[in-house]
């Protein structure tokens, strides 16, 4: 019988084709079949995220326009924050006995935080003052769409991204930078960029805890989110407040369908040609 | 034969096609080669035995590729043809634009063509389904194609949707001659691993990075000599530094094509840890020098050399320590005498038998006929929605600009060159040398 070997002399033609052609073959071996309603759970974690970059420019076009009070919002932003950190350390102390000491540590570094941006709002003020608004906008919008694009969307597969999560971080920190500069007051210029770094920075982490927390709490959050930025556009622009419902629930409920429906598409081909992943023990020291 | 690769580049397309070439030249076909100009070598060439190559002057653009200009290299092309009096067209290597548009060329003129594949391609990288693309439109009117392995003819049919009746299996050979083991260039005290590849993360760098300390460590008397260059040439010498194993690693750097022979000779075990390969010709060549092999059970490997002479291993780090740990202790124990498998290898893998296998090959495309215009095109149509169709527009064109060069430079007006007289020739040396022997011995 015919052999799948090159150095023996066999009678058959170079051309054969034996029964066990292509045996080796896989196909499709990695779709899994997708559940709606948990693609849709999943789906959240977009939807919260624009909802957030989407109530930050609510925020920053309400300050603009001196509706909303400097104070209200620090006052608002730090208490907020406290109550996240509390609840976020009485879950994490539960399961790490060593993290008593860090809370001082922490405390600590949020003064410090606080102070120094608190010193340096009069120089953001007046950073882009040459520049036209125009641009600013321009840039701004860019900065955004990267902060939405390149965000880190996913929680227990780290290790397969090519761009850090910082890349997403810095481009939101330097839009708001960009809008605090805008800015008729020091307060205005502190308030929003206070706002910013615990918006951009710190509630990413509060929400990435949620979710691995308890699903019904997600989900709670995704509403109150929703709720709160059609809420503050309505004020602002009822056009922007429809083409932002419209797009959340295209995202929310018909993507999932779709990517269910274009999954009978996929034809996946493995076989032993493929590269092979090489597997290395993971380094001792 | 058509490819970009080519003498005075080295590698193992080049050194194919020339033994090819050689071969078929002595059963009596005449065969040209056309390449593109390494530098300032354009123009034609005569090597070893009357083998003419054509540099035609090309703009290279990347790792010895041409730049894909399709119709550029029509002009030059018919007229090589014509004025050699071709028959038939074969291509070597996907990676080459000037074969695929050679084919196209060869094609439209009425000619037989050949295809031969001498890599394993993935299908989920951009490259990768770029470059199936490009085949699956070359090889849609085509009248044979070759593989170098087995695995290799299951991806090319999968890649270019072939009917595997169209592919034939003709592996590559070694010039058993030019590796004949050595045994007084090891070394007595040490067990030596040769590692001879370029050094990048397709051929398994990685792997090799993770398993040399542990296997330094782990016997004493072990070291290792690797050759090649490469991108993960950094990784290596890191390795070597974080471990103090200079005295253990040996890094020869860029090795000429005729220093191979001596590099594998020193050895005792040859380790190959790539992942992915067709044919693996490297291996071949280390155990006709008289070495064990290790290597990663990966493509076509496994078919390439009997259980006795090579040790597989799956392609991680653990399995591949153990495997190296093994063909050591047999090397110590004496239970493989590696310095008979030249005599094998000699018979299984020899230049002239793959000659003798094209040959037929030839013959069979040789009777078949040429498919009419509207067959081509219902071929290349079925290619696909969009790609069928500008494939389609590509061959079209093609054909008016035959017809337009038919008219613009008649086939009566292009000069016939004359043909080496291979038969001549050989006559001539063999008496040289008869006298020259009889002159020495008088």
């Amino acid at each position: 019988p015919w052999r799948k070997l090159l150095w023996i002399k066999q009678d058959y033609p170079d051309d054969h084709v034996d029964d066990t052609f292509l045996d080796e073959l896989q196909k499709n071996v990695n779709v899994r079949a997708y559940d709606y309603w948990t693609v849709v759970m999943e789906s959240t974690v977009i939807s919260q995220h624009i909802s957030s970059i989407v109530i930050f420019i609510a925020v920053f076009i309400d300050l603009f326009w001196g509706r909303l009070s400097a104070q209200n919002l620090i006052i608002s932003g730090t208490v907020l924050t406290i109550i996240g950190y509390i609840f976020w350390d009485k879950s994490i102390s539960k399961t790490d006995p060593a993290y008593e000491y860090k809370r001082w540590k922490t405390a600590k570094g949020a003064v410090l935080f606080f102070v120094t941006l608190l010193g340096l709002s009069p120089i953001l003020k007046t950073l882009t003052k040459d520049t036209s608004s125009d641009t600013i906008w321009a840039l701004t919008v860019i900065l955004f769409l990267a902060n939405m694009l390149f965000h880190d969307y996913g929680s227990e597969n780290r290790t397969n991204i090519k761009f850090p999560g910082s890349l997403s971080t810095n481009a939101a920190i330097f839009a708001s930078v960009l809008l605090a500069s805008r800015l008729e007051v020091n307060s205005h210029v502190f308030g929003l960029m206070l706002f910013a770094v615990e918006w951009f920075a710190l509630f990413p982490i509060f929400r990435r805890y949620t979710k691995s927390l308890s699903a019904k709490f997600n989900v709670a959050l995704t509403c109150i989110l929703f709720i709160l930025a059609t809420t503050l556009f309505l004020y602002i622009s009822n056009v922007i407040a429809i083409i932002y419902v419209l797009g959340i629930i295209f995202i929310t409920f018909a993507c999932p369908y779709w990517l269910i429906w274009i999954q009978k598409y996929k034809n996946e081909i493995h076989g032993p040609w493929d590269e092979a992943r090489p597997k290395l023990q993971p380094p001792n020291e | 034969m058509v490819s970009d690769f080519f003498y005075p580049n080295m590698g193992g397309v080049e050194g194919h096609l020339y033994q090819l070439s050689l071969m078929l030249t002595q059963r009596g076909h005449k065969v040209i080669i056309i390449t593109h100009s390494y530098g300032n070598r354009t123009g034609v060439r005569y090597l070893t035995n009357g083998l003419k190559v054509y540099y035609v002057p090309h703009m290279v653009i990347y790792s010895e590729a041409t730049l894909p200009t399709i119709y550029g290299f029509f002009p030059i092309f018919r007229n090589i043809v014509l004025r050699e009096r071709i028959n038939i067209v074969h291509g070597h290597q996907a990676f080459s634009s000037l074969c695929h548009e050679a084919i196209l060329h060869a094609r439209t003129m009425g000619m037989r063509v050949c295809f031969t594949d001498h890599s394993l391609f993935g299908f989920a990288d951009a490259s990768s389904i770029l470059m199936n693309k490009v085949l699956k439109f070359t090889l849609s009117d085509i009248d044979h194609v070759i593989c170098v392995s087995n695995t290799s003819k299951e991806n090319t049919v999968l890649r270019a949707a072939l009917t595997p009746q169209m592919v034939s299996v003709i592996p590559n050979a070694v010039v058993a001659s030019q590796f004949k083991p050595d045994p007084s260039a090891q070394d007595k005290n040490f067990i030596t691993i040769v590692v001879a590849s370029r050094l990048v993360y397709r051929k398994g760098m990685d792997l090799l990075v993770a398993v040399i300390p542990r296997i330094c460590k782990a016997e004493p008397k072990v070291r290792f000599i690797i050759g090649g260059d490469g991108p993960k040439r950094i990784d290596l010498e890191q390795m070597r530094e974080k471990n103090l194993l200079h005295d253990r690693v040996e890094f020869l750097g860029p090795v000429m094509h005729h220093e191979v022979h001596s590099v594998l000779t020193k050895g005792h075990i040859f380790l190959n840890t790539s992942l992915t390969e067709a044919f693996c010709i490297g291996m071949v060549e280390a155990a006709c020098c008289g070495l064990l092999v290790v290597s990663t059970k990966v493509g076509g490997v496994p078919e390439v050399l009997p259980r006795h002479m090579i040790i597989f291993s799956k392609p991680e780090e653990e399995d591949l320590v153990n495997a190296v740990l093994k063909a050591i202790k047999m090397i110590r124990l004496k239970e493989a005498v590696p310095t008979k498998f030249h005599d094998e290898i000699k018979e299984m893998y020899s230049w002239s038998n793959v000659a003798e296998r094209t040959e037929k090959v030839y013959d069979k495309i040789w009777k078949l006929k040429t498919p009419p215009l509207m067959e081509r095109l219902r071929r290349y149509y079925g290619c696909g929605i969009w790609a069928g169709k500008i494939f389609c527009i590509v061959m079209a064109v093609d054909y008016l600009f035959w017809r337009f060069l038919e008219w613009l430079f008649p086939t009566d007006e292009i000069d016939i060159a004359p043909a080496f007289p291979y038969q001549k020739y050989r006559k001539v040396i063999n008496n040289m040398t008869v006298e020259m022997i009889f002159f020495f011995n008088s």
